[in-house]
C-alpha cells in the first residue's frame, strides 16, 4: 500500500457521523496482493481473479485512508459482503465508506461501516459491512 | 455438487504481521505483544478475516475458481479470538445454495460462525 506508516485512528464514537460519505479510494488490485490472499497463509498462489480474502483487507485499507484507520482497541464482531462481479487481477477499484449505523448494545458501544467497491466504470463489485465494537462510548 | 471440502489454516505471528502490511491495520491487539497483553483478550489476536480465510478457501475450491461467483453472500459473526499458533478449519459439507460453517481451532471452539449463499 501507498502508505506504509503504521496508523491508527483516535476517532472517537460521538465524532462519527452516521451517512457521511468517504472516497471514493482507488486500490488496485496487484498479482502480489490476490497471490498472497488466495492460497494457504503464507504460501501465495497465482489467481486470475480476485479472491474473497482480498475484499475484506481493501476495506481495511479504505478505512485507513478514511479515518486513519480501525481505533486502537476495536473488536470486529461481524461482517458481511455481497458478491457483485468477478474481479480481474490488475483491476482498479474505487472504495466508497461511510458509518451506516451507531449503537449502544449491552452497554457496549456498535457501529457499522458500510464499504462499496466498483469498477472503473462504476459496476459494484463487492458490498458489505464491518460492524466493529468501538473502542469509546458516547460522551467518552 | 461437491462432497464437501476440509481446509485448515495455521495462523503465526508472522501472517498477522504480514496481514497488518497488506491491509494497514497495525491495531495493536494484533501487532504490540504488550499492548495486547495488556487488552482483555490477554495476549495477541489475529485480525478477524484471518480466521475466516480457511472458509474462503473452502468455498473457493469447492466451486472450483479464484472467485466467488456473483449473487453470493457471506455473514460473518466472530465468537472467540484467534490467536498465533491456531489451526484454523472449516469444512463446507456442500458448496453451493445456502451455506452455513464453522470455523474451528484445534480445540474444537468456534471462532467464527458463517450463513452464506455460494451462487453456482
Amino acid at each position: 500500500m501507498s502508505e506504509d506508516t503504521p496508523a491508527l485512528s483516535d476517532i472517537h464514537y460521538d465524532d462519527l457521523i452516521v451517512g457521511e460519505r468517504m472516497g471514493p479510494f482507488a486500490e488496485t488490485v496487484t498479482p502480489d496482493l490476490a497471490s498472497r490472499l488466495a492460497g494457504p497463509i503464507g504460501e501465495p498462489t497465482p489467481v486470475e481473479h480476485a479472491p474473497p480474502s482480498v475484499f475484506p483487507v481493501l476495506f481495511l485499507r479504505a478505512l485507513r485512508r478514511a479515518m486513519g484507520g480501525i481505533p486502537a482497541g476495536s473488536i470486529l464482531a461481524k461482517q458481511e459482503l455481497e458478491f457483485h462481479a468477478e474481479l480481474p487481477v490488475e483491476s482498479s477499484v474505487a472504495i466508497t465508506v461511510w458509518v451506516g449505523e451507531k449503537l449502544v448494545k449491552r452497554e457496549r458501544p456498535f457501529v457499522t461501516i458500510e464499504f462499496d467497491i466498483r469498477t472503473d466504470d462504476d459496476a459494484p463489485v463487492v458490498t458489505g459491512r464491518k460492524i466493529i465494537v468501538w473502542p469509546t462510548g458516547p460522551g467518552e | 455438487m461437491s462432497m464437501g471440502i476440509s481446509v485448515t489454516d495455521r495462523v503465526t505471528q508472522d501472517g498477522i504481521d504480514a496481514y497488518a502490511e497488506l491491509s494497514g491495520d497495525f491495531n495493536p491487539l494484533h501487532v504490540d505483544p504488550a499492548a495486547a497483553a495488556a487488552s482483555e483478550f490477554g495476549g495477541i489476536i489475529a485480525h478477524g478475516p484471518i480466521a475466516l480465510h480457511a472458509f474462503f478457501r473452502a468455498a473457493t475450491a469447492s466451486l472450483g475458481g479464484d472467485a466467488l461467483p456473483p449473487g453470493s453472500t457471506v455473514a460473518v459473526t466472530y465468537r472467540a479470538p484467534t490467536r498465533p499458533g491456531d489451526a484454523i478449519t472449516c469444512e463446507l459439507p456442500d458448496a453451493f445454495g445456502e451455506v452455513e460453517a464453522e470455523c474451528v481451532n484445534q480445540a474444537g471452539v468456534t471462532v467464527v460462525s458463517i450463513r452464506a449463499t455460494l451462487s453456482g
